[in-house]
């Protein structure tokens, strides 16, 4: 795959309300305060990473968040394409009004399309459209958006993901048992308890040129469907390697060319020891750094291939990654010191989720004020 | 364009499930349980296609709507009756659950895409599938649209080969020429 950069990018999440600050809190070791939530009918506690809370409906947020993406005076969008990849949508609004209604009408049912035909018209884009493939979204936005501008089909595409603080997220994977009870987000860990939800808000411009402050390239990636379960991926793990592999092949690099793999990492039972098989299988017990950020965000399901990717991304740039403190106990041989990788580092990202859906990328970092970025 | 094959199911509002289930158990052996309309209606379409599907193609799946009635059950459930979902429906509610069924259903492993259907939506699974074409990751691409504002329309159309010709936005063009299995309900 010819290479398209990330050119601008922005994230509102847990870790702080810009992309500079919430990497700054990452490299302090500063993971965020959750807020408790309770569980319907068993009236059990968990907890949830907000974003910092200011008042905006969503639509306000994400114009601010394009905004902040595009820059002061940005030229015109007729030339590029949006794709919102999310799995929350306007969901959080419907939740609100059915609270409100104490009702749920079928004609209260919003279009799939909603907020990508309203953004495209407010903004001027040259097209859009909403992809949903579950905690691959983002990953899939940024693969396909930077495809098709390899294809010619457009000079950027713009990719915006988000997931609000949704009822019925919280809820139902309450219901399936994957949250955590103890309120400690650890992947890899043997006592691992289930996941924390975050929300979170994320875009990235990709073009051909590099801009003036590009974060990174993508090189390549590969995305496919798992059929073996709807809500977990084969624990042997083959799947995953298979997809990683395709992923560097497209990419055309090796698995030992990889500087750090960053992990899904839900710290559900399942998916990481799905995972781990995976990585096993792809590297034996020689494996590059390894980096985990859903305890630092929370899983922000359909969003986390764009807020993690752009969340190390930026951190690279920065200075180190922090420690893992439960390292020694892991299923993975993650590293008990803060790791300091160059900012041009070769990364291989993984992203799993419902639907079968496995994809991964491949990155290369651009260091901070290198605008040719090769 | 390269369409080998194509169906398109028409059923009214008043179809219910059951009816769905029904007419899904005459072309599959052991259609999934526990499914809902959205799924069923995609499957409904997607099956008659099964004999001429291969394990390499990819899968593009498009709807207006997510499926209203799973929607409803867990709004009502989560925000009115303080409930928690039932599992199936939290899991069904995924808008890609029916791209993982009809993959399941068909042997379909390449890549598995979603996408909300608006007014460019046939351009738009084209070109997404065409990357994966033109890139030898598939040899097919199977597509498929849901429409239901009342009554409902799915249509499906499988393409073995890159496509070179200029994308069109009409299902009755892009079919021009293959025999459509039509099925109404």
């Amino acid at each position: 795959m010819t290479p398209i950069y990330l050119q601008r990018a922005a994230l509102h999440c847990a870790l702080g309300d810009d992309l500079h600050s919430a990497a700054r809190a990452l490299q302090s070791d500063q993971p965020p305060q959750g807020e408790p939530f309770v569980l319907h009918e068993v009236l059990e506690p968990r907890t949830y990473l907000y974003a910092t809370k200011t008042g905006e409906s969503l639509s306000e947020r994400l114009d601010r968040l394009l905004g902040e993406t595009l820059g002061a005076n940005p030229q015109a969008l007729d030339d590029c394409l949006l794709i919102i990849a999310s799995t929350s949508l306007d969901i959080s609004e419907l939740e609100a009004l059915t609270s409100q209604q104490q009702s749920f009408r079928p004609e209260d049912s919003t279009p799939l399309d909603l907020l990508a035909s309203q953004l495209r018209q407010r903004w001027g884009f040259a097209a859009a459209f909403t992809l949903n493939t579950a905690c691959t979204s983002a990953a899939n936005g940024l693969l396909y958006g930077a495809r098709l501008i390899n294809a010619g089909q457009y000079a950027r595409a713009l990719v915006l993901s988000f997931e609000t603080p949704s009822a019925i997220a919280m809820q139902g994977f309450g219901a399936l048992m994957l949250t955590s009870p103890s309120g400690q987000y650890r992947p890899f860990h043997p006592e691992r308890d289930g996941l924390l939800l975050g929300e979170a808000y994320a875009a990235v411009l990709l073009s051909r040129e590099p801009g003036d402050a590009p974060l990174a390239r993508l090189l390549g990636g590969f995305s496919a469907c798992d059929t073996s379960s709807l809500t977990t991926t084969r624990e042997d793990g083959s799947h995953i390697h298979w997809v990683m592999q395709q992923a560097l092949r497209s990419a055309d690099c090796t698995a030992a060319q990889i500087d750090l793999v960053k992990l899904h990492g839900t710290a559900t039972s399942a998916n990481d020891e799905a995972e781990s098989n995976g990585m096993r299988l792809l590297y034996g017990e020689q494996m590059p750094a390894l980096s985990l950020l859903k305890p630092w965000l929370g899983h922000t399901l359909g969003a986390c291939g764009l807020c993690e990717s752009l969340l190390l991304l930026q951190a690279l740039q920065l200075g180190p990654l922090p420690a893992v403190s439960y390292a020694s106990e892991a299923l993975l041989p993650f590293s008990a010191e803060a790791q300091q990788l160059a900012a041009d580092s070769l990364l291989l990202t993984n992203f799993f989720g419902f639907g079968g859906n496995n994809a991964s990328l491949v990155l290369q970092g651009c260091a901070q004020g290198d605008t040719t970025c090769r | 364009m390269p369409v080998i094959a194509a169906s398109e199911v028409h059923g009214l509002a008043s179809t219910d499930d059951k009816q769905l289930k029904t007419a899904l158990g005459q072309w599959l052996d052991s259609p999934p349980r526990r499914i809902d309309r959205l799924i069923l209606q995609c499957l409904l379409a997607a099956a008659p296609l099964k004999a001429q599907v291969r394990s390499n193609c990819g899968l593009y799946l498009a709807s207006a709507h997510p499926a209203r009635a799973t929607m409803g059950a867990l709004l009502e459930a989560v925000c009115v009756q303080h409930k928690q979902p039932k599992p199936f429906e939290f899991v069904n509610s995924v808008s890609n659950a029916a791209g993982f069924h009809i993959a399941q259903q068909l042997g379909i492993d390449g890549p598995n895409l979603f996408i909300g259907a608006g007014e460019q939506v046939w351009p738009q699974l084209l070109s997404l599938a065409n990357l994966d074409l033109q890139d030898g990751l598939i040899e097919q691409a199977l597509l498929l649209v849901c429409d239901e504002r009342g009554d409902f329309c799915v249509q499906a159309l499988l393409l073995e080969g890159a496509i070179t010709s200029a994308y069109t936005n009409s299902f009755n063009e892009l079919s021009a020429g293959t025999e459509v299995q039509r099925i109404k309900l």
